[in-house]
């Protein structure tokens, strides 16, 4: 599956502007980490990439065809994970997946009910209320769903929400997995997930890519503007973007990024979660 | 095909709710209220009491109770957030539809719970008269069609605004309108049909019709107005107006609504049920138009064919005129609104007609210019659907294999202003019907057969001297009994004979011909020879004619013929309902005043008492007439409300009302017939009372005012109305 977007742009009824003259190219088998600050057009992403917006300007195309014209196959082969969902409460779980897999039209909705529910670790809630499920079974229940009928698009907001760090490890290998022969969307705050599991990744902020490529790439992108230093004065943190600041025996050790790193800084190794704050820090200073 | 994919996942996921269970649960208990709050149907048959009440009370708070479970399901995926995953996968117009389909089914299953439900009691409580044809449409129509008009309301409402107490608001006040605004338009009243009687006896064709036209009209006009509110359903985030701008580029979507709204407007503007008879029942312009000069009336015949399977009627009528003015003339007819004329010919050349617009009293004008010879014979076609001209009192005129009255101009066209020649208006029609019915005309005249035709129907003749006429036909048992002087012709309902044999109609009959004749005098309606007794399909009320004479199915229902106001046993009930043959139509009395004790049931129910009292024995009547009399007087003059009136006049309207009527029914059949006894033993005895009342029967009338009133009855019994005080 291929799915090119277009100079897309998208902007809401009030006025305000979501996306900016969008170009990027999705194609599986991939794992896609999508960042970005808060507000800064993910989610209105991924309502385009599910049909559930329009563009106001600029297409996308699924498999070479207009979205518009092949919106009900689209939906068909997609499973999607809002970030923000609700459940039907007095079903089950497993009448709910049963709901759910009618809608997607899967065949044998026995087996794929049984498959999920078991990929997801739901095997003694499965015949429980979702109204009895906490939130982080219910945010299981909205991943079964997702996955229910083996989709070729998956699209996952904030996915590992609400889940314990085990559950969240559990959840990181099924969507490697997953992403094997498909291609997965990953939306998420969680650096580490990304860095876990996305062979790419789409740095978006005010509704522009700021970066595509490869979790390395961007890594690469902020060596020599990453540095440690001892605190002495809080003056040092002055043109800084403090990443991490740690109180030890000895003093507050600050890591920080920076297009010029001071001198008393001394040059460290950037992590992802680093090269996206240079990134992002970078547009914030111009 | 995703829909009917959907369709049974859906209604699962439906069924599967606590809150569809409880809204069947209540749909299905609603007729109760019918039989104990909301009474719409105002007549005493069994079937209105017993079947349309519930079934119409079963559909208001059907209709409500579904159409707010619409709302709670519509919403509930928003309101819970599911339809974000919901919409991702399938086009919210699908699911819309979807759920659409589940609401409605559940509505059938529901309506069809109801009807298993109620069929016993109803069975039980209707007794005799109870029919599966008349339960299954009366559940059907005044029930059944109102839950999916409730649901498309409520969804369309919901589907327009997305806000669910906006919904809720609109779809209440929508029922309200149908509740209170529209409740006598009986096309707009789309919750609440104008249904105020069934008939225990006869069939119901006609009610049923009118409703079911209703009910299709709204079902249209709810399915296109819902159609437009799902093609607003809000999609890829656009509000109202841009969803609307998306759903109509597939253009069937739009044709469809305009289709079924196209529909809607035009069976409303279409409807074959009611006329447009001037309202104002002060204007008689019909009756102002002045005679045709030099014109008068030979004779009429017609041929009628009742079309008992659709309803309507196809006739050739005949005149004969005398012209002498040496001009043309234009004659008028009266014809039922629902008629189309054809082939008018006079002399046997076709002539030009107009039928006016205007209608008055449930009839147009038909104008025929006839030629200026001084033998004409006017001849002229007619057929359609008999039209009424009452929308809150439908069913008068009912044409089935059972039952049907043709009243003048709907037997054929009423010759308006032709003067009557030497013979009158002399008439000869002939009617065709089932053989299964017996035609009865209503007057002196005796209807015969004159053919039996290979299609099962038979043909009969009688002659008439009338310009209008009514005749009678239907499935009917005529017992001859002699009495007072006269044959009597007992016509009943073939399904009302048990009832009848049960209240000893026949010696009932018998009894209060003899004895009233005897006592009062004959009944100016009667001819000395014959009078017939119709038992008509429920009408409101009796009336009489020469030689005939109608007795309302109401009045003899199982019911009425168990109500102890009026008798002890059901012979004595029919004696009563008899009774009122010589006090009430005989005699009429003015009912303008609900409050007054002094109607037609106190000399009714005293003379009741009187021939119970020769039938059956001075201790008889005493114990089971006059001892209850005097009881239920003494407990009125102890009720609380009849000592403290202020306090009733506090009391809400309807309880007011209630309370009220109960006491007025006290002093008319309790109160009044005492007086009447102690106005007896005043004047000197039970003979000086009957000379008293035989003067009163037999007195000259002021037409003007024909009624009988207190001051008379007083008057002649030279008493005072504190002479008659009980206290």
């Amino acid at each position: 599956m291929e799915l090119k977007i277009q100079n897309v742009s998208m902007t809401y009824p009030s006025g305000k502007q979501a996306l900016k003259g969008l170009n990027l190219d999705l194609k599986s088998p991939s794992l896609i980490g999508l960042l970005g600050p808060n507000g800064a057009g993910k989610s209105t992403l991924m309502k385009l990439l599910v049909a559930a917006l329009l563009p106001t300007e600029g297409s996308i195309l699924v498999d070479g065809a207009p979205l518009n014209k092949v919106e009900g196959k689209l939906k068909a082969s997609l499973g999607y994970l809002p970030q923000d969902f609700g459940l039907f409460e007095e079903l089950t779980v497993t009448q709910f997946l049963d709901y759910m897999a009618a809608l997607k039209g899967v065949r044998s909705p026995q087996a794929a009910i049984r498959d999920v529910i078991r990929a997801v670790n739901l095997e003694e809630k499965a015949r429980a209320k979702i109204r009895t499920l906490s939130g982080g079974q219910r945010q299981r229940v909205g991943i079964a769903q997702a996955l229910l009928g083996d989709p070729p698009f998956l699209i996952f907001d904030e996915p590992t929400v609400g889940l314990d760090p085990e559950e969240r490890i559990h959840f990181r290998n099924l969507f490697s997995r997953t992403a094997q022969d498909r291609l997965v969307l990953l939306s998420t705050h969680i650096i580490e997930d990304v860095q876990s599991v996305c062979d790419q990744i789409v740095v978006i902020n005010h509704g522009q890519i700021r970066f595509t490529g490869t979790p390395e790439q961007l890594i690469a992108s902020a060596a020599g503007h990453v540095g440690a230093f001892w605190e002495k004065d809080e003056k040092q943190e002055q043109g800084l973007h403090i990443t991490a600041r740690v109180n030890t025996s000895q003093g507050v050790r600050c890591r920080a990024v920076a297009d010029q790193l001071p001198p008393y800084a001394q040059a460290e190794e950037p992590t992802l979660e680093d090269a996206y704050l240079y990134l992002i820090s970078r547009e914030a200073v111009q | 095909m995703k829909t009917m994919r959907l369709f049974p996942l859906e209604l699962r996921r439906l069924l599967q709710s606590r809150l569809t269970w409880l809204i069947m649960a209540l749909t299905v208990l609603s007729p109760v209220l019918g039989l104990v709050l909301y009474k719409p149907a105002t007549s005493t048959t069994m079937l209105s009491v017993y079947l349309a009440n519930p079934a119409m009370a079963g559909g208001v708070a059907g209709a409500i109770l579904f159409g707010l479970l619409a709302i709670f399901e519509l919403d509930r995926a928003r309101r819970s957030r599911v339809d974000i995953l919901t919409d991702a996968m399938v086009s919210p117009l699908t699911t819309a539809l979807t759920r659409l389909l589940a609401l409605l089914t559940a509505a059938v299953l529901t309506a069809g719970l109801t009807m298993l439900v109620w069929l016993p009691i109803s069975a039980g409580l209707i007794g005799s008269v109870f029919t599966g044809a008349n339960y299954v449409l009366a559940y059907l129509l005044l029930m059944g069609l109102a839950l999916p008009l409730g649901i498309l309301a409520a969804a369309a409402a919901y589907q327009f605004t997305r806000r669910a107490d906006l919904s809720i608001v609109l779809f209440i006040a929508f029922c309200a309108l149908s509740l209170t605004v529209w409740a006598d338009d009986w096309q707009l009243c789309w919750l609440n049909p104008c249904v105020w009687a069934l008939s225990d006896d006869f069939s119901n064709f006609r009610v049923f019709r009118s409703v079911a036209w209703m009910r299709l009209t709204w079902l249209a006009a709810l399915a296109g107005v819902w159609t437009v509110s799902y093609l607003c359903i809000r999609q890829y985030g656009k509000g109202m107006f841009g969803s609307l701008a998306r759903s109509v580029r597939r253009i069937y979507r739009p044709a469809v609504a305009l289709a079924l709204l196209a529909f809607s407007g035009t069976a409303y503007a279409a409807q074959p049920f009611i006329d447009q008879s001037n309202p104002d029942l002060t204007v008689m312009s019909f009756y102002e138009i002045p005679y045709a000069e030099g014109v008068t009336f030979l004779g009429r015949s017609a041929q009628v064919f009742p079309d008992t399977a659709a309803g309507t009627v196809t006739g050739r009528a005949s005149y004969r005129f005398q012209n002498t003015s040496g001009q043309e003339q234009s004659i008028s007819f009266g014809i039922n609104p629902g008629y189309a004329i054809s082939n008018v010919q006079t002399n046997g050349a076709d002539v030009p007609f107009t039928v006016s617009d205007y209608q008055e009293y449930n009839e147009a004008l038909l104008e025929v210019t006839i030629p200026a010879e001084e033998e004409v014979e006017l001849t002229m076609e007619y057929s359609g659907f008999p039209q009424e001209s009452m929308p809150t009192m439908q069913g008068g005129k009912e044409l089935s294999s059972e039952y049907l009255c043709l009243e003048n101009s709907t037997l054929s066209p009423r010759v308006m202003n032709v003067m009557p020649g030497e013979a009158g208006y002399p008439a000869e029609i002939e009617i065709t019907l089932p053989d299964s019915m017996i035609a009865i005309p209503f007057s002196s005249s005796e209807a015969e057969v004159i053919s039996e035709n290979a299609d099962g129907t038979r043909t009969w003749r009688y002659e008439a001297n009338s310009a209008g006429g009514i005749l009678y036909a239907g499935d009917y048992i005529c017992e001859q009994i002699e009495a007072g002087g006269m044959t009597i012709e007992f016509y009943y309902g073939r399904k009302h004979q048990a009832v009848m044999e049960e209240a000893g109609a026949v010696d009932a009959v018998k009894a209060v011909v003899d004895y009233c004749t005897e006592h009062y005098g004959t009944l100016s309606f009667g001819t000395g020879e014959t009078l017939k007794l119709i038992q008509s399909r429920v009408a409101g009320g009796g009336y009489a004619v020469g030689g005939a004479s109608l007795l309302d199915e109401a009045d003899f229902t199982i019911a009425n013929l168990g109500d102890t106001d009026k008798g002890v046993v059901p012979g004595e009930i029919f004696i009563h309902e008899l009774v009122h043959q010589w006090w009430g139509l005989g005699n009429m009395f003015d009912t303008s005043d609900s409050t007054s004790p002094w109607s037609s049931e106190g000399l009714t129910v005293y003379t009741t008492y009187r021939i119970v009292k020769e039938l059956y024995g001075a201790d008889y009547a005493q114990q089971y007439y006059v001892d209850q009399w005097q009881q239920v007087v003494d407990d009125y003059y102890l009720n609380f409300y009849v000592r403290h009136p202020e306090y009733l006049e506090m009391l809400p309207e309807a309880e007011r009302l209630n309370i009220a009527g109960g006491l007025s029914g006290v002093r008319r059949y309790n109160e009044m017939p005492l007086k009447i006894l102690k106005a007896e033993q005043l004047v000197g005895g039970e003979e000086a009372m009957d000379q008293i009342l035989r003067g009163l029967f037999n007195r000259e009338l002021d037409p003007m005012y024909p009624y009988l009133t207190y001051q008379e009855f007083l008057d002649t019994c030279h008493l005072t109305e504190e002479d008659l005080n009980l206290g």
